[in-house]
């Protein structure tokens, strides 16, 4: 047997991710007894609808999510205890609603930090309805070999350590919740363990005192005997020692008293005014609490150091009198399946990696970019090229060639709204799409008629180099496989009209003592077609792409530096339409080439 | 429980109706030169100044001054502002109207239980303390305000008659409204006094505790908490209150000067079990501190600082017992830490470590603290199998 919560206990718990993560909990003392999860529903409004999956054994459960808790009593008429995680601000309004609801019988409230008055209330309503409010500040309640509510016990491992899989003797009461889970290990230790221990919440005014579970335990024939542990301050033991004194009792009392550190503490610590007078009568002190107790006929250790043998020697007792037997330990008890990570921590797994990286690693306390700490990389001086370089292409470039990427990246970042790119971006902005989509409705733009020339001039500049093609055979050659040259040719600039973009990037990079092959090819090729027509001059597209295969990039990575200077650019004109408050874009009739058929008549549906 | 000072405990009396007597709260004398200026009734009344801070026995201290006019009350404002007393620094003066009387009487409520209890003697000051019996009770159930006539009843009990029976009930009615509208804890007024001039009520002092969690709904409550032992938080204690109040979990700190044991326990419970058994074995608390709730490792370093600080401390005990969730690891990693800072700042020679502690990665957290020894650190470690508060045995046996 056990009090409070059995084997007939189902829960919905009100709030969210803390009492997800408590589930959590309460499953895996399910599965440790074998028994199905007692978690039925949840009751938060913010994801009703939806559902929480609560892992037990290697599976997944999914639990529903409510509104309101007659919503979730009313789909799982068996739910009879509720189990609070709401924020203070909101907890009574919670728990009354649960302890208003027919089917409830006992509303656990784990919240901490509930105002005085919202607890007394909650108490007062829960005596008047004949129910139980356990809480505020609960850790829980754990009913060996039964049920789990809440997180005491602690994790899957002290469970079984505390043999809380099967039922002892020994009922626990207590206000400290840093404390149940080492009274429960002690009751194991030293006995046979526990029936049910009940975190009652270190409040001032907790929903339930220790005599209506004195009573309960009373009532219990497996419980006999039970601990209780006090907090400093309140009268709860002062009254469960009259609980214990007013007549022959079956369960026997051992209660460990804390706050004698007050009696030396110095007197400053208290404060003097004359409603100290109250604690005069010594009420409420430790020594009060003790000498009441022991007057009573409970068993009260001199530390919490000596509570272990004192528990021992009252359950040597009861076996000795016949009213325990020697528990019998289960042969084999379920282990809680390993997550993949550890099991792999512990060298029992292989698993074959979905995919593969040798770029970067953010595993540390920093990424690394292809080994070296980003943090590093800045205090020595590197920048954003080099950083370029590390990603791109795994090397560490020099001063100079970052000067050429900041340089290309500076010149290429915006050419103004009219290039298609800025003007699917602006109009995206316009119609009021985020900031990613309308960066991204420019970027599709980039291809071979905007931008997307980079990584293909480059290609074939490349491989007239590498197969030290003149540049007639290279011309020949690109009219027979592939058509126009990509990189040479512009829209608007022309011999007359020259790219001062192209003429300051090709003037920079000669002026250095680097070789440039692939330039020097391009500008050749440049001589050729400009003279055939004057607008088939080198664009900025094939500088680029020109220069940056001299100095060593893969031509796939080349469109990625228009893709990255351009961004820059996109978002500035979607953040300058957004200042702007632009409205909605309607292209005008006039600009429209109307070429459909003119209005007819639409023949009958045949 | 939340200690509130004089003047804007005040404050919340008088918005419930409550006579008080004019007050100012003043910073420096020009301050309250300004003020001066402004109300007519610091010119024109007797006044009283008093050093406005979480400090027992003013009075002896030389910290409150009567009967002074405002010049008189410039000059006590000036001499009390910047003074030192013990570890505190006097920051504000409360500045009140005089109210000459005759007749002192008590009136308080407390929260009890049930609900709460409102407490009424027809005498006061410290005349109640020696005749606690002269003072008359009314229980209430939480959610139940007193009727008029049950305030009578009281009032008549306690031995008022004629029309100060009805004016004390009214007073006590409004001492309760203030009570249960403003989330307090206790709310006391030793001594009401009646006014000279129109035979009113006044409340001549205001002692507030209120219920801090309960502050989410009283958007008004624009004042900080005072300690509640009779003096001010010190620097440090206020450094470890910063730090609570930005994390999730808790860390607590209150220095006790002259104690030789420092405490660095996990958990409210454990802690004060901790500090019993120091007490227990003949030892001297340095402080009482406390983490719990799975607090950030960098917060546990904050409190470990702190506790390593303590003048001539001894042994520290880093006890706890086996936690339901705070990462023994991870917290452990905070007080590692602060002990490695402390040791390189030289607070740790001639200073034992006592360790105890289970819970969630305990094995990973006590090897962890184990380790420390081979830093040169004089610690001793030891798991859930030795009892809860053995290591303060051992520590307080060791000469």
């Amino acid at each position: 047997m056990s009090i409070l919560a059995n084997k007939d206990t189902r829960v919905v718990i009100q709030g969210g991710q803390a009492g997800v993560n408590a589930a959590r909990r309460m499953a895996e003392f399910c599965y440790l007894i074998k028994r199905p999860l007692n978690v039925e529903a949840f009751v938060y409004p913010p994801d009703a609808g939806k559902t929480n999956e609560i892992p037990y054994g290697s599976g997944l459960i999914a639990i529903p999510v409510y509104k309101t808790i007659a919503e979730a009593t009313k789909n799982h008429p068996s739910i009879n205890t509720s189990l609070v995680y709401i924020g203070a601000d909101r907890a009574m309004k919670g728990g009354m609603e649960a302890l208003d609801d027919a089917h409830i019988k006992v509303v656990s409230m784990i919240t901490e930090g509930v105002p005085e008055k919202d607890a007394k209330l909650l108490g007062a309503h829960a005596r008047k309805l004949g129910k139980v409010f356990n809480g505020p500040s609960s850790i829980g309640i754990i009913s060996a070999g039964a049920c789990r509510l809440g997180v005491i016990g602690g994790a899957f491992d002290n469970l079984v350590l505390s043999k809380l899989y099967r039922e002892g003797s020994f009922g626990v009461i207590t206000k400290s919740g840093g404390l149940s889970n080492e009274i429960i290990w002690i009751c194991s230790q030293f006995a046979d363990g526990i029936t049910t221990a009940i975190g009652i919440g270190g409040d001032a005014y907790p929903g339930t005192d220790y005599v209506s579970y004195l009573e309960m335990f009373e009532n219990d024939p497996q419980t006999k005997a039970v601990v209780i542990v006090g907090e400093m301050g309140g009268d709860l033991e002062e009254r469960a020692a009259e609980w214990y004194g007013a007549k022959k009792r079956r369960v026997k009392l051992i209660a460990v008293v804390s706050g004698f550190c007050q009696e030396s503490l110095p007197k400053g610590m208290k404060f003097g005014h004359a409603g100290a007078k109250e604690g005069m009568k010594g009420e409420g002190s430790a020594r009060s609490k003790s000498d009441a107790l022991k007057k009573a006929g409970a068993l009260v250790p001199p530390t919490f150091g000596a509570l272990g043998p004192a528990i021992k020697d009252t359950y040597e007792e009861l076996l000795k009198s016949g009213q325990v037997k020697a528990p019998v330990e289960p042969a084999s008890l379920p282990k809680l399946p390993k997550t993949v990570e550890e099991a792999m921590k512990a060298d029992e797994v292989m698993v074959a990696p979905l995919i593969r990286t040798t770029i970067s690693d953010d595993r540390g306390d920093e990424p690394c970019y292809d080994g070296y700490p980003a943090s590093e990389l800045i205090n020595k001086g590197y920048e954003i090229p080099h950083v370029i370089g590390l990603l791109w292409d795994k090397r560490l470039i020099s001063k100079q060639e970052a000067e050429i990427i900041k340089r290309i990246m500076m010149l290429s970042a915006d050419h103004g709204p009219c290039v298609s790119g800025a003007y699917a971006t602006i109009l995206a902005a316009c119609a009021g799409i985020g900031l990613s989509q309308s960066v991204a409705a420019g970027m599709i733009m980039i291809g071979p008629r905007f931008g997307g020339a980079v990584t293909d001039a480059g290609r074939f500049f490349k491989y007239a180099v590498d197969n030290k093609m003149s540049v007639d055979e290279f011309l020949a050659y690109m009219k027979k496989n592939h058509g126009p040259v990509p990189g040479i040719g512009h829209r608007v600039k022309s011999l007359r009209n020259p790219d001062k973009r192209v003429k300051e990037l090709v003037g920079y990079v000669k002026s250095l003592p680097i070789k440039t092959p692939c330039l020097d090819f391009a500008l050749q090729v440049e001589q050729v077609t400009a003279a055939k027509k004057d607008n088939l001059i080198l664009n900025v597209d094939g500088t680029m792409a020109a220069v940056l295969v001299d100095i060593g990039f893969p031509v796939d990575s080349l469109n990625g530096f228009f893709i990255l200077s351009r961004t820059i650019g996109l978002i500035g004109h979607w953040v300058d339409q957004k200042r702007q408050e632009s409205r909605l874009i309607r292209l005008f009739d006039y600009l429209v080439n109307y070429a459909a058929p003119k209005r007819r008549e639409v023949p009958p549906l045949k | 429980m939340a200690k509130v000072l004089e003047g804007p405990g005040m404050g919340l009396m008088k918005k419930w109706g409550i006579n008080v007597p004019n007050y100012v709260v003043v910073t420096s004398v020009d301050e309250l030169t300004k003020l001066g200026q402004a109300n007519e009734w610091l010119k024109k009344s007797k006044l009283v100044a008093k050093a406005h801070e979480a400090l027992g026995s003013r009075f002896k201290l030389g910290l409150v001054k009567v009967d002074l006019d405002f010049k008189t009350a410039e000059a006590a404002t000036k001499e009390m502002i910047g003074r030192q007393v013990g570890s505190i620094t006097v920051t504000q003066v409360i500045v009140s109207e005089m109210i000459p009387h005759k007749e002192e009487y008590y009136c308080a409520v407390k929260s009890t239980r049930e609900g709460s209890e409102i407490l009424v003697a027809n005498c006061g000051g410290i005349e109640v303390e020696s005749n606690w019996e002269r003072v008359k009770r009314l229980c209430l159930e939480v959610g139940q305000a007193p009727s008029a006539e049950s305030l009578e009843k009281l009032s008549k009990e306690a031995g008022f008659a004629g029309p100060l029976a009805k004016k004390m009930a009214d007073f006590a009615g409004k001492m309760f409204a203030c009570f249960d509208n403003e989330d307090a804890q206790y709310l006391e007024v030793n001594p009401v006094v009646v006014r000279e001039s129109d035979g009113e009520l006044v409340a001549l002092d205001a002692v507030t505790l209120l219920d801090g969690d309960a502050k989410f709904r009283h958007p008004d409550w624009n004042f900080a908490f005072a300690a509640e032992f009779g003096r001010a938080y010190s620097k440090n204690e206020m450094e470890v209150m910063a730090v609570d109040s930005k994390i999730k979990g808790s860390v607590k700190f209150i220095e006790i000067p002259g104690g030789d044991t420092a405490m660095l326990p996990a958990g409210g419970g454990a802690s004060v079990y901790y500090s019993d058994a120091v007490v227990a074995r003949g030892g001297k608390l340095a402080n009482y501190a406390e983490y719990s709730g799975d607090p950030p490792d960098w917060a546990v370093e904050v409190l470990t600082e702190k506790v390593c600080s303590l003048p001539g401390i001894k042994n520290i005990i880093v006890g706890g017992a086996i936690a339901n969730f705070t990462d023994v690891k991870k917290t452990f990693g905070g007080i590692i830490n602060g002990f490695r800072k402390a040791k390189a700042d030289g607070k740790m020679n001639n200073v034992k470590i006592w360790v105890r502690r289970g819970g969630p990665r305990e094995k990973e957290g006590l090897d962890a603290m184990r380790a420390l020894k081979d830093e040169g650190f004089d610690i001793n470690v030891f798991d859930r199998n030795t009892p809860l508060t053995d290591i303060v045995d051992k520590a307080l046996q060791v000469k």
